[in-house]
């Protein structure tokens, strides 16, 4: 019994030191989770509540709001693209550069660089490339004798929201290579002087063994990905502001604009409910597809 | 003998993903020392004699100077701040047992999942009841919050590779929990919490949203706000803005390539052990 006390006593003491963090998480997250709850069923005036609306502002989003659809398809779209292409560019140059035998540092210093730079400075640069007359895409195009001069990606509905994606993949294609390069190199040797013994070629020696033992960096990076795509608002913000006419709406883009631009906060709030909703379905989703597969692997 | 040529071939393919992928900063940092008339005429001309000027005319007519002072400020104080609260929480992560142990990890990890972009409105509405509106103050409190669980979750993988015994022994002899914590595990986790300070400082310094919501004094702008304000004020004016990106871009640039394999191996401990 004595000993049970203290070691009772023990973890309470040890729990002492979670207790700002706590206390941060209590006040920055949880509360504003519950109030976000409240705002989001109720009409508002400034910042205001002032009459209970239940569920109609949910119902609005969902059923009549034709920017909102266009923002969650936008959303849904930008996300999807994001995760095949991250993954893909970011195991393709991973294992470009497990394969070269110097200047590792360097090629993973120059595809890791673009990740430390801010969304802000990205989108202006990629705004100025893809500008019409002196941006890459114009000048280097009619170089090679296309009209492309006039041409503007950012500022066409059918092109936008493409040209950010190539930003986008620029920006953050080193963070999954950096990752799986770091898998890859713990590989073990022996598997693939096997395979080389039994004559498997370089695309066979990847789709039999490097694919499916990354297997769980492709689930933790598709889940990363996935979370941090969903909730995309600096680089669109900055590049096109969810235009030209709500091409490139993402969710948050149409949340910032509803709150802050046109005050209405209770509905806004009902939007940013529904994007949670959405990325906590997603990833639960997720997970349980990629535990099913992963039990397969492993029986 | 097969083999040579397609190693060849390869390092080739990588060598010109290379060149692709620093462009765009290797042209932003010469556009920001090039006369602004020749980003037109002669955009592919090495940036020769450098326009040095405009980069002091960023510092000064887009008020970038004062920008740089806050954004250092508002990153100063939240890296402080993570520290002091992620090295406390992980500490307790790492001492607690089983049951209380996962329940809290489940707490603390939390923010992962939910982001606080889908609070950004509550979070106005509370800050400005707080009065943290226009207030450095707040926007670093903003960032600790977006911040604090990735770097308790990183420190947490660091102090779990710290024997359990070399603690307990030093317990035993006496030595009380937070003389053990800066006496001998923050010690050890070392490049653990370097790595977490530099994360911390990079988003922090290139945060967006946050000081876009919660800042609207331009004398409270961060770089990141200052910089957007450059592309409508200064317009026609490309050598200005491209010094003012280029202003903005290096510290976390050159933090990193000092630092990088701090940077990436905290990054990578953080994604793959889940």
């Amino acid at each position: 019994m004595a000993f049970l006390g203290r070691s009772n006593r023990e973890s309470a003491t040890d729990l002492l030191f979670l207790l700002p963090i706590l206390v941060i998480l209590a006040g920055f997250l949880f509360y504003p989770l519950v109030y976000g709850i409240v705002l989001s069923v109720h009409d508002t005036k400034g910042l205001d509540l002032t009459s209970f609306v239940g569920l109609d502002h949910y119902a609005r989003a969902i059923l009549g709001d034709a920017v909102f659809h266009r923002a969650l398809v936008n959303t849904f779209l930008f996300t999807g693209a994001a995760v095949v292409l991250l993954t893909g560019v970011g195991l393709f140059l991973a294992v470009l550069v497990a394969d070269v035998k110097r200047g590792r540092t360097f090629f993973r210093i120059v595809f890791f660089a673009p990740f430390v730079l801010a969304s802000v400075a990205v989108g202006e640069v990629w705004k100025f490339l893809y500008a019409p007359y002196f941006g890459i895409v114009a000048s280097v195009g009619s170089a090679l004798g296309f009209h492309t001069l006039t041409i503007a990606p950012l500022a066409d509905t059918s092109t936008a929201l493409w040209a950010i994606m190539v930003a986008f993949l620029w920006r953050f294609a080193g963070f999954n290579m950096v990752v799986y390069l770091a898998a890859i190199q713990g590989l073990p040797r022996e598997y693939y002087e096997y395979a080389v013994l039994e004559g498997a070629g370089r695309f066979e020696q990847f789709r039999r063994i490097t694919w499916p033992l990354l297997w769980p960096h492709t689930f933790t990076l598709v889940l990363l990905t996935t979370l941090g795509t969903l909730r995309i608002f600096d680089m669109v913000w900055v590049m096109t502001a969810g235009g030209p006419s709500h091409a490139t709406e993402t969710v948050a883009t149409d949340v910032y604009v509803t709150a802050f631009r046109f005050l209405q906060v209770g509905y806004a709030q009902a939007m940013a409910m529904i994007l949670l909703f959405l990325i906590l379905l997603l990833a639960l989703v997720e997970y349980r597809f990629f535990e099913r597969r992963a039990e397969m692997v492993s029986s | 003998m097969i083999r040579l040529p397609r190693l060849r071939w390869s390092a080739v393919l990588l060598g010109v993903l290379a060149v692709v992928w620093l462009y765009p900063v290797a042209w932003t940092l010469a556009n920001a020392i090039r006369p602004g008339a020749d980003i037109y005429r002669a955009p592919w001309d090495l940036p020769w004699p450098p326009a040095i000027g405009n980069i002091g005319e960023a510092w000064n007519r887009g008020q970038l100077g004062a920008a740089l002072a806050n954004s250092v400020y508002v990153t100063a104080m939240t890296v402080a701040v993570i520290l002091v609260v992620s090295v406390s929480g992980a500490y307790s992560l790492t001492r607690l047992r089983p049951p209380l142990r996962a329940v809290f990890f489940m707490v603390v990890l939390a923010p992962l999942i939910i982001p606080t972009d889908v609070l950004i409105v509550p979070i106005f509405s509370m800050f400005r009841a707080l009065g943290l509106i226009n207030s450095l103050p707040g926007v670093a409190l903003f960032n600790v919050m977006a911040n604090v669980s990735f770097a308790t979750l990183i420190l947490t993988g660091y102090f779990r590779t710290i024997p359990r015994d070399v603690i307990d022994a030093a317990r035993v002899d006496g030595a009380g929990r937070i003389e053990v914590l800066l006496g001998i595990m923050v010690p050890l986790a070392r490049p653990g919490i370097v790595a977490v300070a530099v994360l911390v400082a990079v988003f922090t310094w290139n945060d967006f949203s946050g000081s876009l919501v919660l800042i609207q004094k331009p004398d409270a702008f961060t770089v990141q706000l200052a910089l957007t304000r450059f592309s409508t004020l200064y317009a026609t004016d490309q050598g200005l803005t491209f010094a003012g990106m280029a202003i903005a871009i290096l510290p976390p640039l050159l933090l990193f390539l000092v630092l990088q394999r701090s940077f990436i191996r905290g990054l990578a401990a953080g994604a793959i052990r889940r």
